[in-house]
């Protein structure tokens, strides 16, 4: 039977299964019992491409095996702390959207193209931290801004989700900002214009920490990760496709209450 | 007998035949898939089971009180003796009108979903005429109660007798008793059912388990499927029917006793003419349904003209037309009684109107609630609770300013005391005028929930998204023809309320005439005394002489006693169905989360969750829930009847009527406005589906439950039943009482 690896940005972790993506995905957001729930965020990781020195790799096989009634073994833990850092991007071959109630969308990842020249940007990082920012800079610029050793303040390696941010991301003032499903919105609108009226500051923190769920729905061009060497990103389908293709996700992660 | 009352059975014919013709039309349809039929059976065997527990408990009831009436008519001689037999027939009638209706309604669901595969025109067809069959039923058997009991009465009684005709309107009044009791549990039962797998299905499926709605991997949604069903299809098919006959034979009682003086012809022709007014606007509703048609890729608002199509075209045939027919009947004061009728058509559309105004997304009141939504749950029940005070002025106003003018046309232009009971039987037309086309209102009314169903059933079978979405369009025209279809309900209630006033005096006076025959002398509470060989005198005394004779005025503290009770019970039905609501929501959460624990594999798709067991679990609790506030409601008048007389009853239906008419519209419309300032939401405003503004909506729409599909229509059905009650004991209250 096939091991899979998986990358869990929340919590970070790496996770060996006997599940493929959409049953570890089902496993990890509601639990063997239907006594937990909460959305996911997991990567599909090529082993080959991990380093021996990095993860304890070499007895995964003997490790992650079926129980004694045959059932697949869900999940083996194999690291939790620093993770991310220690996968190279090039080892992270899909992404999985895991909805609270089980639903799984898998993305493939894809040539990064900058969308227009937006004055402003919204992430949402996952890990290995987990701030909300506002910035001029574009997902690429934003992730070799974030990880640029030189600065005081960076991480190696970040993952993170741009948020739409509907008319405001050319214009902090436009009246539509009531539409928007973040919290503290009228603090987003000060961090906008704050951000406009300062073109030298890079990024603005609007929440310090995630605290709920993403909304899935407002997850605008995709999810990225990012170092000093590049960015790869993971494109969510249209808004079409996730009516007619994705259906079932869709109107489950629609049902999702967070921010 | 007058040939133009021959319409009646008539129509009742055509309104039962084309319902049957439209029931078969709608059997023809595929039902679609193999998973769609599947879907449609559990939710047809869920409706089923429920309202034969439901029956079982109404019956058991109806039998119970048909013995207490036989006591009262044959051994006390208390009662005239047709009432037990009415009483059972009308009880029998509006369960059958309801049944009919679920049934029809629980086959359309999958069939309007698989049409709507097609085309919208031909979902919106099969969900419509499907809606139709319980509209034309509900009208038809109505009419057929009418007529059999009419030919009977008057075979027995004759109509030559001016006194005899009142006797024989007053006892038909009384089968409105057996359909108010049917009407009562079916409503209450049902809306105890409906809330109680909503709530359940919303809380653990949506809100804990993160499941969307009509999910099959959620236990409680073929429930909520079947509480739409057994709720809003066979409860308000039950409640509409007992409006119905209600409406048509207070008018006649009223027609009655207020052309007693006028010589027999003109008093039947007085007695006839609301039965023929309804029989004429059920016709011109049979017509009304074969206009309601749309074309592929219509907007809502294009879906909402051809349903009003539809009921408009009928409003304004029964408006033209009504005054040919009362012309050729000859009826006195045509003008006058025509105007009183178009009076209750307009009072209506008003009613429904304001409704839809406080109701809607559309408008300013539901956006309000959205708006407030941003801060908190707590600020969208403030905001919910004032906009469904404030709405109640308008319906208010327009019912008050209907019953002025109305009495005004009907007494001829006065409103002069003297003309009392013309102005009173103006009233009564202008109720007949509101109901006069439920053959289709009501249609449009049950055509919500099997839209809704259709929905629900095309989701839970995965129909592809062109589907959904043409389901998606027909469920929103429901909710907004659901909230006009509760306006006139609650308006007609109001009306028939002052109608039923009248009636119970002139019961009272019928039941006087029994103690004065029996040999005995009558003594008043204002110490003047009737003799036994007085029937004449009896007979003059008008209504405003008989309210001096029973010191019905506000000073006195027996009318006051009856008023604060009327008003408390108001308060207290509604407690008592709200607690039961979230009694029953209790146990269906605990069930649901039972599941999920306990049946491995639910989530993941490769189990089906216990179904049946939910909807067990809400039939067992409706059935036990159903029983303290139907009680409540029937013990009431013969409490305060037997403690405070005659005063004491009518304090206690002027008190229930005001209060319960306010409050009932208070409860339909924030309900209504919460579950809609949810939606509004969920389009994408205030942060849409997901955001803390939507969770704060989610709790004013949980709240609002109850109120507008339990408590809120319950009340109306509290009036109505108190009133027919107190007709029916009349002569207890007349014969004992303490004080």
């Amino acid at each position: 039977m096939t091991t899979y690896v998986y990358l869990s940005l929340i919590p970070e972790a790496l996770i060996a299964s006997m599940l493929p993506p959409d049953d570890f995905g089902l496993y990890y957001a509601i639990g063997s019992a239907k006594r937990s729930r909460g959305q996911a965020i997991f990567f599909s990781v090529d082993r080959n491409k991990l380093s021996g020195d990095d993860f304890p790799l070499a007895n995964v096989d003997t490790r992650c095996v079926a129980h004694s009634d045959g059932r697949p073994k869900s999940s083996l833990y194999l690291s939790i702390y620093r993770v991310l850092e220690r996968v190279p991007r090039e080892a992270l071959t899909a992404l999985h959207l895991a909805t609270d109630d089980g639903r799984v969308l898998t993305v493939e990842p894809k040539q990064f193209v900058p969308d227009g020249e937006d004055r402003a940007h919204l992430y949402q990082e996952f890990c290995p931290v987990t701030p909300r920012i506002v910035s001029h800079l574009n997902p690429a610029e934003f992730a070799e801004f974030i990880t640029r050793a030189e600065r005081d303040v960076h991480v190696p390696r970040i993952a993170f989700a741009e948020l739409t941010l509907g008319n405001l991301k050319n214009d902090p003032d436009h009246h539509d900002i009531d539409n928007l499903p973040y919290p503290n919105i009228g603090h987003l609108r000060d961090c906008l214009r704050e951000l406009s009226k300062a073109p030298h500051k890079a990024s603005k923190t609007v929440l310090r920490q995630m605290t709920q769920e993403v909304l899935f729905r407002t997850i605008r061009n995709g999810v990225f990760v990012g170092d000093p060497t590049g960015i790869s990103a993971f494109p969510l389908p249209s808004r079409d496709a996730l009516e007619r293709e994705y259906r079932a996700w869709w109107r489950s992660a629609q049902s999702t209450f967070g921010h | 007998m007058p040939v133009w009352f021959w319409l009646v059975p008539i129509a009742s014919i055509v309104a039962l035949g084309s319902a049957y013709g439209f029931f078969r039309q709608m059997m023809k349809e595929s039902e679609g898939t193999d998973t769609m039929a599947k879907i449609a059976a559990h939710v047809r065997a869920g409706a089923i089971a429920y309202l034969k527990q439901q029956y079982k408990v109404v019956g058991t009831v109806l039998v119970s009180l048909t013995l207490v009436f036989c006591v009262l008519a044959y051994v006390l001689h208390m009662q005239n003796p047709w009432v037990p037999f009415a009483f059972l027939t009308g009880g029998l009638f509006s369960g059958l009108a309801g049944f009919i209706g679920m049934r029809t309604a629980t086959y359309a669901s999958a069939r309007t979903a698989n049409a709507a595969r097609h085309s919208l025109n031909r979902g919106l067809r099969v969900a419509f005429r499907s809606g139709a069959v319980m509209g034309l039923t509900v009208v038809g058997l109505g009419l057929l109660d009418i007529a059999i009991w009419f030919l009977v009465l008057t075979r027995f009684y004759g109509t030559d007798d001016a006194h005899q005709v009142v006797v024989i309107t007053t006892t038909m009044l009384t089968f409105g008793m057996g359909a108010a009791v049917q009407s009562l549990f079916a409503r209450v039962g049902g809306g105890i059912f409906t809330k109680a797998a909503d709530v359940g299905a919303d809380l653990v499926g949506k809100i804990e388990a993160g499941i969307p709605e009509d999910d099959p991997r959620n236990p409680a949604t073929i429930a909520d499927n079947v509480g739409d069903n057994v709720g809003d299809v066979a409860g308000m098919g039950a409640d509409l029917y007992e409006s119905y006959v209600g409406v048509i034979l207070a008018s006649a009682a009223l027609g009655a006793a207020a052309y007693m003086a006028s010589g027999a012809e003109i008093q039947i022709k007085a007695v006839i003419a609301p039965m023929v007014i309804g029989a004429l606007g059920t016709l011109l509703s049979v017509i009304g349904v074969f206009f309601v048609s749309t074309k592929e890729g219509s907007t809502a608002k294009q879906l909402l003209a051809s349903l009003g199509r539809g009921v408009n075209g009928a409003a304004v045939m029964i408006g033209v037309a009504s005054l040919g027919v009362l012309a050729a009947m000859g009826m006195p004061n045509l003008w006058g009684l025509w105007l009183a009728l178009i009076t209750g058509l307009l009072t209506g559309i008003t009613i429904g109107r304001a409704a839809e105004y406080f109701t809607s997304q559309g408008y300013s009141p539901t956006k309000r609630i959205a708006t407030a939504s941003k801060t908190g749950p707590a600020t969208v029940i403030i905001g919910g609770i004032g906009e469904g005070m404030m709405s109640v002025a308008i319906p208010v106003l327009a019912v008050v300013s209907g019953i002025g003018l109305a009495y005004f046309f009907g007494s001829g232009y006065s409103f002069s005391t003297d003309t009392m009971s013309l102005g009173l039987y103006g009233i009564g037309m202008a109720a007949v005028g509101m109901l006069s086309t439920l053959g289709i209102t009501l249609a449009t009314d049950a055509y919500g929930p099997i839209a809704d169903n259709a929905g629900g059933n095309a989701e839970m079978s995965g129909l592809p998204p062109e589907v959904r979405e043409r389901t998606d369009a027909l469920d929103s025209l429901g909710n907004t023809t659901a909230a006009t279809g509760k306006g006139f309900a609650i308006g007609s209630a109001a009306l028939t309320g002052i109608a039923l006033l009248a009636s119970y005096i002139e019961e009272v006076k019928i039941a006087i005439s029994r103690v004065l025959e029996g040999g005995a002398d009558y003594t008043f509470p204002n110490g003047s005394t009737l003799l036994a060989s007085a029937t004449d005198t009896l007979q003059s005394l008008s209504l405003m002489d008989m309210m001096t004779r029973y010191e019905v005025v506000l000073v006195n503290p027996k009318v006051i006693i009856g008023m604060f009770c009327g008003a408390m019970l108001a308060f207290v039905f509604s407690g008592i169905t709200m607690k039961a609501v979230g009694r029953a929501a209790g146990l269906m959460v605990d069930e649901v989360r039972r599941q999920f624990r306990e049946i491995p594999g639910i989530m993941s798709g490769e189990s089906e969750p216990d179904y049946a067991r939910c909807v067990s679990i809400s039939t067992k609790a409706a059935q036990h829930e159903m029983m303290l506030p139907s009680i409540l409601a029937i013990a009431a008048p013969v409490v305060i009847g037997l403690i405070f007389g005659v005063p004491g009853v009518l304090g206690l239906l002027a008190g229930a009527g005001a209060t319960g008419f306010s409050l009932s519209m208070f409860m339909a419309n924030a309900g209504g406005a919460w579950d809609n300032a949810k939606k509004y939401i969920e389009e994408g405003h205030h942060g849409g589906k997901g955001s803390e503004a939507h969770k704060a909506a989610v709790i004013g729409d949980t709240v609002g439950d109850p109120f507008k599909d339990t408590s809120g229509p319950g009340l109306n059905i509290l009036v109505k039943l108190m009133s027919m009650e107190a007709i029916v004991i009349a002569g207890v209250a007349v014969a004992v009482h303490l004080v």
